[in-house]
């Protein structure tokens, strides 16, 4: 047919295809101009979207700061220093017996930079006993580079640290160039023969072996493009790459790609660039990698889940050797070098499929408090830099701390005690300072954050606030005796309200200090009524809380719903004398160029009475001494003094303590997510996780200066007649000066040790010989404490 | 016999009690506060003649509870003294306050606080720089701070006095500023 077509129609056509061809062409040149705008202005301006980098506190070495150099290694290992000799080159270690040469690297701290140098230290058993710079001059403190705890990413998880030409190892290219492209400094984006062979690989090998892609071309996918492996966006890929190399110096494309490349998921987190997966695999920086570990990474590159060296280690691992053969082949490295970094394992840090030190509980608390001055966008895009408060040790003793103690109850034979949840929050209280959240048993886990999103009642660990109340009103003493009787109170909806007591008994006329001592609820209901509700609510307010709960009787048993940060927030004033300190977890924020920016500071105010909170403090000092929390003290350091609350909620359903050392603050919170019973009380769940961090840290005693207008005075504990050291159920505890005390009349002040022993044998614990009400078993069980 | 004889002990405690000096515990040590009886030298010491005494409260009463006593000296500590560590910290924040680098300074102080968080003479630095950045309560809240760990250490309360005095007087609360400031003459002169 087509021979009969006449000369006519034949030009008739060839005019069309000429016209086509035409419009094909400037269609063509509109999208290539349209491409290459894109292009160059996307990556002229090439700014990646930086999530804030957030760094835990730095450790601080000063001569006398409690540390051994076998916990100083371990902390040098943390931050991805490697032990080796000589001690050559940054990030790099040596330990001998009690002394320790470190090369620290170089860090920008938000103050200044410090610049990479050798330290020599001498360690005394448990301190550091020397301190000297690299010409023996001593240096009287000094700051490690801190360890990276994570980035505040956006919405769609692209997390990355982006790292200078200089930062990267001379070998990663070269590596990369001889895997990936090896045509890479002289070809135009694309490399035509590469696909061909990548075509014929694939097909005899039957799967995809080999990509065809240039780096130029990984790029661009990555960079500019979706996912989608259609005919379409390979062609748009291959221009981009052609524009891209056409307007781009061959090392500005490598330097991108180094940031750029997607290399593994951490949840819901995406790694990208060299930079980051360094300490997502190795925990150090990129600069610090050997042969090995660079191998590995340009391993990953051709596919980060299937080469995951977490997940799939075989691969990861023969494919590192493969990759190893290579540079080996193509004259990268010497072929020794290939053989003997091939019989190395693959050196990455354990934590099966997430960074290690990764604190998702406590970074939620940065990034809420960053929310306060600056934008969403600030912080995912920005190059922020974070120095936050975090404690790396405490914050990994205190997610083992909760950890072994819910196990040990899933053991405990308890049903209501198996699979609890828990939470669990660390301040300094002097400096108002969070050094490590805990959001529930499997701290690692990026998910609900109990230390922040539940709003639990706290039981008695409202009564201090009501003792509070009680000693600014004037008109308590530790001494006063309050009435542990029934009472029954008219709530506002009509309900009458007869609260009972834990143990079921009622304890008659009961000192302050043993009624909080021992947690009396019906003392502590009469007293909170006669102190009045507003003084009461009001101390919520006084101690750090944003708004005072309502004033419903049944708060002064703690009907407060509060989460465990609040908790801390209140108890870290009642450590702290009194002066409230706005609870912080970031130090300091930087900009991309170092330049400070807004950030929380440490305040101080003077928030209660110093005499009110310190006789609070003495009395809390007793809940370890003989009351609830009496147990806990043999977990402890002998001498080591402590103060704190225990708080059970309504039918078990919450188990709470919080308590301090001179140096620590630490709330725990057990329970079921579902608010079931637990069958725990303060002392028997979260107390117990308690005292097992307490006696695992570093700490001091709990004491502080007495204030001018208080004394110590010896009281009987069950009478509050005044007594003396010798007698029975003695304890001392501050009074305002010249305050007037009956004496007791059995053993009054004065009293000898040689008068006192006979007293002692008889009733060694010295109770209620002097109490007027003599305790007496209630017949009918009483009704919850709690309405 | 024994009745009389506590009777009379009790009476001479009450007495002393009024206006004795009792031993003033720096470092209270409440571990031992239990039911266990204390070592010797750290319960009431009756032995101990009055040395304020006053006509009428020597007088022993039983039943009615003794007056109040005159406010008793609280034994001298020796004045708070910088760690090396700290020492250095300091300087350098001083310095870096000279230059007005603030923010340089805070990081330096906080340093320090770190260190030793019980220091008077840091918290009275950290008032000092609040000063410079002109957050003047905070100032007297730090100043605050210091007195409360400063008990018995009448230099640094009087340094600490000093601080309030300036933080008050930049708020234009000049009764409240001369008061402070007398307070820590009348310290620095004890």
């Amino acid at each position: 047919m087509a021979r009969k077509l006449s000369k006519r129609s034949r030009t008739k056509i060839q005019r069309g295809v000429a016209i086509i061809a035409l419009l094909a062409l400037l269609a063509a040149i509109v999208v290539v101009a349209i491409l290459d705008r894109r292009v160059t202005q996307q990556f002229e301006g090439r700014r990646w979207t930086l999530p804030a980098r957030v760094y835990a506190q730095p450790l601080e070495l000063y001569v006398g700061q409690s540390l051994s150099s076998a916990r100083f290694a371990q902390e040098l290992a943390r931050l991805g220093y490697i032990a080796t000799m000589p001690v050559d080159r940054p990030g790099t270690f040596r330990r001998k017996g009690d002394s320790v040469e470190v090369y620290v690297r170089e860090f920008r701290f938000s103050d200044e930079k410090q610049e990479a140098q050798r330290l020599s230290i001498r360690f005394d058993g448990a301190a550091i006993a020397s301190l000297a710079d690299a010409n023996g001059t001593d240096v009287p403190v000094f700051r490690l580079d801190p360890l990276l705890i994570g980035s505040i990413f956006p919405i769609h998880g692209e997390d990355r640290i982006v790292v200078a030409p200089d930062q990267v190892p001379d070998l990663l290219p070269e590596a990369l160039k001889a895997v990936e492209d090896r045509k890479f400094d002289t070809h135009h984006g694309v490399n035509p023969l590469a696909i061909l062979r990548a075509a014929f690989v694939n097909v005899r090998a039957g799967q995809v072996e080999q990509g065809g892609s240039t780096l130029t071309q990984q790029l661009v996918k990555s960079y500019f493009l979706d996912s989608r492996r259609t005919l379409r966006r390979k062609a748009e890929e291959a221009v981009m790459a052609f524009i891209l190399e056409s307007r781009f110096e061959k090392a500005d494309i490598m330097n991108a790609y180094i940031n750029e490349i997607y290399l593994g998921q951490d949840g819901r987190r995406a790694v990208h660039g060299f930079g980051l997966a360094s300490q997502f695999y190795f925990g150090k920086p990129l600069s610090e990698l050997n042969l090995q570990e660079v191998a590995l990474m340009v391993a990953i590159v051709r596919g980060p889940s299937y080469y995951d060296p977490r997940r799939h280690p075989e691969r990861a691992l023969e494919r590192r050797n493969l990759v190893l053969k290579v540079l080996a082949e193509q004259e990268v490295v010497k072929p020794e070098d290939a053989e003997s970094a091939a019989k190395t394992p693959l050196g990455i840090t354990d934590n099966a499929g997430r960074t290690a030190n990764y604190f998702p509980a406590f970074l939620d608390l940065v990034r809420r408090q960053l929310r306060e001055d600056y934008q969403e966008q600030d912080l995912t895009e920005a190059g922020l830099t974070v120095f936050s408060t975090l404690d790396p040790l405490l914050q990994e003793k205190a997610e083992i701390a909760l950890s072994d103690e819910l196990e040990r109850q899933d053991k405990s034979g308890r049903k209501a005690a198996k699979g609890l949840e828990g939470s669990l929050v660390v301040t300094t209280p002097q400096t108002g300072e969070v050094v490590a959240v805990v959001g529930g048993r499997r701290a690692s886990f990026d998910g609900f954050n109990r230390a922040l999103d539940m709003q639990r009642p706290i039981g008695s660990l409202a009564k201090p606030l009501v003792y509070l109340a009680a000693l600014q009103s004037g008109r308590y003493t530790p001494a006063s005796t309050i009435l542990d009787e029934p009472i029954e109170l008219k709530l506002e909806n009509g309900d009458l309200w007869k609260p009972g007591n834990y143990d079921k008994k009622i304890h008659g006329a009961v000192t302050l200090v043993r009624a909080l001592t021992q947690s009396y609820n019906l003392a502590t209901v009469n007293l909170g009524m006669d102190v009045g509700l507003g003084p009461v609510t009001k101390t919520y307010v006084q101690l750090g809380l944003d708004e005072a709960p309502p004033k419903y009787p049944s708060i002064l048993l703690g009907t407060a719903q509060l989460n465990p940060v609040q908790v801390a927030q209140v108890y870290n004033t009642l450590a702290n004398g009194g002066f409230r300190s706005p609870l912080r977890a970031v130090r300091a924020v930087v900009d991309e160029a170092g330049k400070p920016l807004k950030a929380p500071e440490l305040e101080v105010t003077e928030a209660a009475p110093a005499h009110a909170v310190y006789t609070l403090d003495r009395m809390l000092i007793e809940v370890f001494e003989r009351g609830t929390a009496r147990q806990g003290k043999r977990a402890l350091p002998p001498g080591l003094v402590v103060a704190g609350k225990t708080g059970t909620s309504n039918d078990y359903r919450d188990s709470w303590f919080a308590g301090f050392s001179g140096g620590h603050l630490i709330v725990v919170w057990m329970g079921h997510d579902d608010n079931t019973p637990t069958g725990l009380t303060g002392t028997t769940g979260a107390l117990q996780a308690w005292t097992r961090l307490m006696a695992s840290i570093s700490t001091n005693s709990f004491e502080p200066l007495m204030p001018e207008d208080v004394d110590d005075r010896w009281i009987n504990y069950y009478s509050g007649l005044e007594t003396s050291p010798y007698c029975p159920g003695a304890v001392s505890l501050p009074f305002a000066i010249g305050q007037g005390l009956e004496p007791s009349p059995s053993c009054p002040p004065g009293t000898t040790q040689e008068e006192a022993a006979l007293m002692l044998l008889v009733n060694p614990d010295g109770s209620p010989e002097d109490t007027t009400v003599p305790a007496r078993e209630i017949a009918e069980p009483e009704p919850s404490a709690v309405p | 016999m024994r009745r009389s004889t506590r009777l009379i002990v009790a009476t001479l405690l009450l007495a002393s009690a009024g206006c004795s000096l009792q031993p003033f515990k720096t470092e209270p040590e409440p571990a031992a506060k239990s039911s266990a009886p204390p070592p010797a030298g750290s319960g009431p010491v009756i032995a101990e003649p009055p040395s304020v005494a006053e006509p009428g409260t020597a007088e022993p009463v039983i039943e009615v509870p003794p007056p109040a006593p005159l406010p008793r000296e609280r034994p001298k500590v020796p004045p708070a003294k910088l760690s090396p560590a700290s020492q250095a910290l300091v300087t350098q924040a001083q310095s870096q306050r000279k230059k007005g680098d603030l923010p340089g300074a805070t990081v330096a102080l906080e340093r320090a606080l770190r260190i030793e968080p019980n220091n008077p003479l840091l918290w009275i630095e950290m008032g000092r720089l609040r000063m410079d950045q002109k957050n003047y309560a905070q100032a007297e809240a730090m100043g605050r701070k210091a007195l409360s760990m400063a008990v018995g250490d009448s230099r640094t309360q009087s340094q600490a006095w000093v601080l309030i005095a300036d933080s008050l007087k930049a708020r234009g609360k000049n009764p409240q500023a001369q008061d402070a400031l007398s307070k820590a003459k009348e310290l620095s002169a004890n």
